[in-house]
């Protein structure tokens, strides 16, 4: 296992998601919430490399209408801009790939603006709450494949009908395998150019 | 206080010319960690020495702040002279560094020792706050060595014109190559602020590289040999070699950069506003002018341009000093307002600017507060209850600097940032000469607004911009800096970062201006020299509360 700080995790991730040419403001998202997890101890590193390859093979539908289980909306790439929506709209009903991902946009979007929202499966079973800026969650619900789920404001939250409570833990580190941050660093690297002469001869070598 | 002087607007501050004739001033990050280390008495101590006669080896300084210790964890390496490089490309230097939050243990210590020396090719530990490393300056270490271990101070002419001993080719920080992040150690009050870390790091860099000198020359000399005087001591900084690098912060860092100007515009506009100033406050005026004045004849580079600008900064610095009404009008209503607009239009940009520095130097008491406001918490979520109609007005009232631009023409698309292969920093490509340009970073501001413009006024004026973003992901990244820059109204250079008119060094003499940087050397367009530090007390010399070397560092050249 290998310790990266949050700042690595943010800035190669984005760099790997860019390599498929994943749209700037989109990619800057998705290293957001991956960093997010990584401050709450929740694995990230797998949910991109997967997201990158399902991306490159147009396995998913960026379209709020047209998504289904075959081809899902991505909670990685597009968790924050459908919490945002949400908070606009109110409700949003779909089939959504990675619901950790949303979690972690909800829990963003409840610290920064306040907004509470809720997020259920198909039985209208509550997976995930946010209320007074924190975020109450079901572990189990929360797998990294394909669903329906409901997601709207919430602002009578009853946190009571949750098993388990995520609670912000702040580490300072995270832990990934060796191998598949090596395979994202890959990724990333495909985003560097070779040094052209003009910067060689400027830069003052 | 209230401020009857409005701050300026950001089409008047935010342009590169003028952002690259900003000069360091009260509210610079070194001179914000030489008040802290004054303030709250810190205690500075050379806990282990372990050099041998050849330089080569180790040791660590600590810093006592009286709540937190911090040590400076140095390694001196022994390199040939030709292995020596100014540029980040280099892979082996004099000395390398980090800051250490604590004390180091033994196996800290062995881990740092097998890292550090190869600096971003090592797994760092998260105790460690900064990574850094450094060159001797070849044209000065010996010579000071020479005289020093012979019994003599060096010449004042020598220490004034290189003006360090080391100079420093990059200072990481805030998580890199494994590094301690910077979000984690906000809980710190004066690490709060924003590269204090770094600037610490340099600060005892500085002190090392003295006590290194005083060290070598007793080795050499024995008993003949003399310390390095207090006053020549005090004027030697740390060099520094800076390129692009950092110019993609400022365009990354929209609320930070917003944080740093509204600080200083906040300052002037205070000290603007100030209806009279007592008679000892215009003396300090007069007083920083002709240290300013000094500064400038000091102040010599190669550079032809910048060898002009300081020129005309002297004159006109001359000009300010000998015209009758320099101190009828400090003696008048709104003094400082006035002084400034009456010279305000016989003098360069780099004069104004230089000016401002002044102004604020002597108004601690209703400045120094500003400083507690320079760092920000970026947000990541777009602020959600904006219309497509409100971005549309936002973007015409805010942006209308990028939208007179013509992007079509090939002079508004001349170069393009790249992240180079070699090095992993960012890079200036020409792009129809180099390769790499479909790997550009989005530094093409101008562009991304018109187009998302265009996109925006196809849709209804009501549609929400996160419903936008959604049927349009490509404009989420400018979306987001729009919105940034309702509310942060100086966080956007308001220039074609990508037209053929653009000169990087202005965005680092920015940013440098804010670390507090002095006697701006420009190799290129793309990179230049500096010195931190000097005129600085060094850790025997904080009991003695003197700002009068902080700002504009000179020095007696009679011998």
């Amino acid at each position: 296992m290998l310790q990266l700080s949050l700042n690595e995790i943010f800035s190669e991730t984005q760099k790997a998601l860019r390599s498929v040419n994943i749209e700037w403001g989109i990619a800057k998202d998705c290293a957001t919430l991956s960093r997010w997890l990584a401050i709450h101890d929740q694995y990230f590193l797998g949910s991109i490399l997967k997201t990158i390859e399902m991306y490159k093979n147009q396995k998913f539908s960026l379209s709020l209408e047209k998504n289904n289980r075959e081809k899902p909306l991505p909670a990685t790439l597009m968790g924050t801009l459908l919490v945002e929506y949400i908070s606009v709209k109110k409700e949003w009903k779909g089939y959504i790939h990675n619901p950790k991902f949303l979690v972690a946009a909800m829990g963003l979007i409840a610290e920064e603006q306040q907004i509470n929202l809720e997020l259920s499966d198909k039985r209208n079973k509550v997976i995930a709450i946010t209320n007074n800026k924190k975020l109450y969650a079901n572990y189990n619900k929360l797998t990294t494949s394909t669903d329906y789920f409901v997601l709207r404001i919430n602002n009578i939250p009853d946190i009571s009908k949750l098993n388990e409570i995520l609670i912000s833990k702040k580490l300072k580190l995270s832990n990934v395998n060796n191998k598949c941050w090596a395979k994202l660093k890959e990724m990333a690297f495909e985003t560097y150019v070779p040094e052209s002469e003009t910067s060689i001869s400027g830069a003052g070598y | 206080m209230e401020n009857k002087i409005p701050l300026r607007d950001p089409s008047k501050v935010m342009k590169l010319e003028r952002l690259g004739s900003f000069h360091q001033s009260r509210l610079s990050f070194s001179r914000q960690l030489i008040n802290e280390i004054i303030n709250n008495k810190w205690i500075f101590n050379i806990s282990e020495w372990n050099i041998n006669n050849n330089g080569v080896g180790h040791a660590v300084i600590s810093a006592n702040s009286n709540k937190d210790i911090f040590s400076l964890v140095i390694f001196c390496h022994s390199i040939r002279d030709d292995e020596r490089s100014d540029r980040v490309i280099a892979d082996k230097w004099d000395m390398t560094f980090s800051l250490f939050k604590g004390a180091p243990n033994k196996k800290e210590i062995a881990h740092m020792s097998q890292n550090l020396k190869v600096q971003e090719l090592g797994r760092h530990l998260s105790k460690q706050l900064t990574l850094s490393r450094a060159n001797k300056s070849l044209r000065i270490f010996e010579k000071v060595i020479e005289a020093l271990s012979s019994g003599k101070q060096p010449s004042h002419n020598l220490i004034n014109d290189i003006g360090y001993l080391v100079r420093t080719t990059a200072v990481y920080g805030n998580g890199k190559f494994g590094i301690g992040d910077f979000s984690e150690i906000q809980n710190q009050k004066f690490l709060k602020k924003p590269f204090q870390a770094e600037m610490l790091t340099v600060y005892l860099i500085r002190y090392f590289s003295i006590e290194l000198v005083n060290f070598l020359s007793k080795i050499k000399g024995g008993s003949k040999a003399v310390r390095l005087s207090e006053i020549l001591s005090k004027h030697l900084g740390v060099g520094n070699a800076t390129g692009l690098g950092m110019a993609p912060f400022l365009v990354n860092h929209q609320e930070l950069l917003n944080k740093w100007i509204n600080a200083k515009e906040t300052a002037l506009s205070r000290v603007f506003s100030l209806n009279k100033i007592s008679a000892s406050k215009q003396n300090n005026i007069i007083n920083i002018i002709e240290q300013a004045f000094k500064y400038t004849l000091q102040w010599k580079v190669n550079d032809p341009l910048q060898t002009n600008r300081i020129k005309i900064l002297n004159t006109e610095l001359k000009f300010i000093i000998n015209d009758v009404s320099t101190k009828k009008i400090l003696n008048q209503s709104y003094p400082l307002k006035t002084l400034f607009d009456f010279f305000n239009n016989k003098i360069s940009i780099e004069t104004q600017e230089m000016l401002h520095s002044i102004f604020l130097e002597p108004f601690s008491e209703i400045i120094d507060d500003l400083t507690n406001n320079m760092s920000a918490i970026e947000k990541n979520t777009v602020p959600v209850n904006f219309t497509v109609d409100e971005i549309i007005k936002i973007i015409e009232k805010n942006y209308k600097w990028a939208l007179d631009i013509d992007i079509k023409k090939d002079k508004e698309n001349y170069y393009f940032w790249y992240t180079s292969q070699a090095k992993l920093e960012p890079r200036l490509g020409i792009r129809k000469k180099d390769i790499g340009s479909e790997k550009e970073l989005p530094f093409d501001i101008p562009h991304q607004i018109q187009n998302a413009l265009t996109i925006l006024k196809m849709l209804p004026k009501s549609t929400s911009a996160s419903e936008a973003m959604i049927g349009y992901p490509k404009i989420r990244n400018i979306i987001r800096r729009v919105i940034i820059n309702n509310f942060s109204p100086y966080s956007e250079i308001q220039d074609n970062l990508i037209g053929s008119k653009t000169k990087p060094i202005d965005m680092l003499r920015c940013k440098l201006s804010f670390f507090g940087a002095s006697k701006y050397d420009p190799k290129s367009n793309l990179w230049t020299r500096i010195t931190l530090f000097q005129g600085a007390p060094l850790p025997h010399q904080l009991k003695k509360q003197d700002e009068s070397d902080l700002l504009f560092p000179s020095l007696s050249l009679n011998n």
